[in-house]
């Protein structure tokens, strides 16, 4: 991440104004709490608080056409544990979005990789980062991919709900209370949540 | 039962603590009639349970010791410990109060001879060390305590234990039919200085406090680092009692949280601070990694920031961890997170792990009270439209003893208003 940046307010209003929960990141106190518990972290050029960051820094084409917004696969870690109570993935849903709607086509492996993600934590309740990337070339096409993501992402959802699934990769959710919580927040926003 | 005289020209503490006492001080040196009540054996409050005050660091026992010596000297201050506000009622300039008193067991002729210690084969878990450590049933609360004198637990008062104890105190000091007792006092107007409670960081559970034996809290490290302490002054770890060689700071551990404590507590950064210097004086190799989000310290307490700071065994990572994990079989813990000046991610292994937990108001909970105002986060506000009861110190704000006993001083000044507008 760049830190020497000239301060342009003019993509942070634009991402305010029409991102879908554009404006929540106006809370956001810079922490990296969702940057340092996102599972895909590592395969994203920039995490979610970087993304923010970027925004406040007028960084429009590195953010849109950024891998990381579309890479999120609604685990809603971030969601809960955001101490300023931003829907992180929301926002970064939001961008996604707004990015295809202005024309960013993301890289084909891009979003193989989160079709494949949910694959995985469908079959096997966890993922394995080793199989994962050879796995991610096979999908089909760009839209394709986003539909299946989709409709893994319900099957997710109910198995979440039905505590079936363990969601965090190899790590062990300490306690369940964390877990309940994230059902609880993933009932109360629902698909509508997702559907970006 | 207690003889105690009041009217409604009378103040009532609640709270004996650095904000209690010093409400209680100041009003009576200023001529009123004062009744303190405490809930602990012993006065004194939090701050009794630290190891070094910060900024100057030194031990709170000569603070706290002035003013018990003034409090032995004023005639005008009654106090009562085990004893805690049982009901309110009435308004401004005319309360009803009754105050519930304890069994302690153990009357004002205890000469603290030790012997029933002695004797006593049960043990309790030691709350002054936040259940680090365990003592004997009969037991003096800590070694400064004022009023300096034994309690004998209630779970041993109708044993045999009890009787034990009753059969070898010389001094007839043992009372084993004690039993609660109640009086009911007027007072016009109330001081409320019940002070805070610690947060309960087990609500954090990707930090793993109460699970992972080597995550432990700030209060905890206060006790540790304490000659009189569990560990009599050294930093150990819990799981194998060895001396760590790399310790980390979480600052904010459940503050400054929407999920949590949504509040600054204000001292958490000082208070870790003040930790590393034990820490680093004890174990001139030990690494210390402090993450924080923005460090807090105010006004001239900056200082005390800088001179740590330039320690080059400590050093501070702008960073909200974000997960721990234990390593089952050495007991280290991996922290996570993401540096957020570089951008990097952040997976460093520690031995220990002190949590910068923060300060919870203890409110008034008492039934039928009458109303008072707290702020969102339930600090007591002093309305001008409710007045009569006070808040003083950390029921109103987290902050240091100082400050504390600034607003306590205002508390009684509110107090004294209250009885001369009437
Ligand atoms: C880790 C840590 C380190 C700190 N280090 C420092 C430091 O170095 N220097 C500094 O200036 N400050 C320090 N502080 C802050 C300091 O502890 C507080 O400023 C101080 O305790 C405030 O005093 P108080 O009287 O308001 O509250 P307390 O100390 O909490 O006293 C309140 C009293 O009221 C009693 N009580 C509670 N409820 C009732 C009830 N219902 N009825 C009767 N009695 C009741 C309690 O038993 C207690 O005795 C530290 C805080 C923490 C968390
Ligand atoms: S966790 Fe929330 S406040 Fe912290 S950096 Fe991420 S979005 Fe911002
Ligand atoms: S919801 Fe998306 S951004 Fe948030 S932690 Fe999960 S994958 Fe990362
Ligand atoms: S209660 Fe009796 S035996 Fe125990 S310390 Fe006091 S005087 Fe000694
Ligand atoms: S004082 Fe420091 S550690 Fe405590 S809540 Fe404030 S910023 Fe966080």
């Amino acid at each position: 991440m760049e830190n020497m940046v000239n301060y342009n307010p003019s993509f942070a209003e634009e991402v305010f104004r029409d991102v879908d929960s554009g404006d929540e990141i106006k809370m956001c106190m810079n922490c990296g709490v969702c940057a340092g518990s996102c599972p895909l972290r590592e395969h994203m050029d920039y995490p979610p608080r970087q993304i923010f960051g970027l925004i406040r820094a007028g960084k429009r084409e590195a953010v849109l056409s950024s891998k990381a917004i579309m890479l999120c696969t609604s685990c809603y870690t971030c969601v809960v544990k955001c101490p300023r109570d931003i829907p992180v993935m929301d926002v970064m849903h939001g961008l996604a979005h707004y990015a295809l709607k202005q024309g960013y086509v993301p890289r084909k492996d891009t979003a193989n990789f989160g079709k494949e993600f949910w694959n995985q934590v469908y079959k096997l309740g966890r993922i394995d980062e080793k199989d994962l990337p050879r796995r991610v070339f096979f999908a089909g096409g760009f839209v394709e991919g986003i539909k299946a993501m989709l409709n893994f992402m319900d099957i997710g959802l109910k198995l979440m709900l039905h505590r079936r699934m363990k969601l965090l990769p190899e790590r062990k959710i300490k306690g369940v209370k964390l877990l309940q919580k994230m059902l609880d927040k993933a009932e109360g926003l629902g698909k509508g949540g997702i559907a970006a | 039962m207690a003889d105690v005289q009041t009217t409604n020209q009378s103040i009532l503490v609640v709270g004996g603590g650095m904000s209690g006492i010093t409400a209680a001080l100041e009003a009576a040196e200023a001529g009123y009639e004062v009744v303190l009540v405490e809930k602990n054996p012993y006065l004194g409050g939090r701050v009794t349970q630290l190891y070094q005050y910060f900024p100057k660091l030194c031990p709170p026992n000569c603070g706290l010791e002035i003013n018990f010596r003034r409090m032995r000297q004023n005639p005008k201050v009654r106090f009562f410990t085990m004893a805690e506000v049982a009901g309110i009622s009435g308004q401004e300039g005319d309360y009803d109060v009754t105050v519930k008193l304890s069994p302690r067991y153990v009357n004002e002729k205890c000469t603290c001879c030790g012997k029933c210690t002695e004797v006593c084969e049960v043990e309790i878990d030691n709350p002054f060390n936040y259940g680090m450590d365990k003592i004997k049933a009969a037991y003096l609360p800590h070694e400064f305590a004022f009023p300096m004198r034994y309690v004998l637990d209630p779970s041993i008062a109708g044993t045999d234990e009890g009787k034990k104890c009753l059969d070898v105190c010389e001094y007839g000091a043992i009372d084993l039919e004690m039993e609660e007792t109640s009086f009911d006092l007027k007072v016009g107007a109330i001081v409320w200085a019940a002070g805070w409670d610690p947060f309960d960081a087990a609500k954090v559970d990707y930090y793993g406090f109460g699970e992972y034996k080597n995550v432990i809290t700030n209060v905890m490290m206060e006790r540790m680092a304490a000659p009189s302490g569990p560990t009599e002054g050294k930093i150990l770890r819990p799981s194998d009692k060895k001396e760590p060689k790399n310790i980390a700071f979480i600052q904010c551990a459940g503050s400054r949280d929407e999920n949590y404590l949504p509040y600054c507590s204000g001292i958490c950064c000082l208070a870790s601070l003040k930790h590393t210097t034990y820490v680093r004086e004890l174990y001139p190799d030990c690494d210390v990694t402090i993450f924080f989000i923005d460090i807090r310290a105010l006004d001239r307490l900056e200082d005390f920031y800088t001179k740590v700071q330039e320690d080059e065994k400590v050093v501070f990572i702008k960073s909200k961890i974000a997960n721990i994990t234990e390593d089952e079989e050495t007991g280290g813990l991996l922290l996570e997170g993401e540096n957020t000046r570089t951008g990097e991610q952040i997976l460093m292994n520690f031995d220990m792990v002190v949590l910068a937990t923060g300060m919870v108001p203890n409110k008034i909970e008492i039934d039928a009270a009458p109303d008072v105002s707290y702020d969102e986060y339930g600090f007591l506000i002093n309305d001008p439209e409710k007045t009569g009861i006070y808040g003083a110190g950390c029921v109103r704000r987290p902050t240091d003893v100082a400050s504390s006993v600034q607003d306590a001083t205002a508390g009684a000044l509110k107090a004294i208003q209250s009885i001369a507008r009437r």
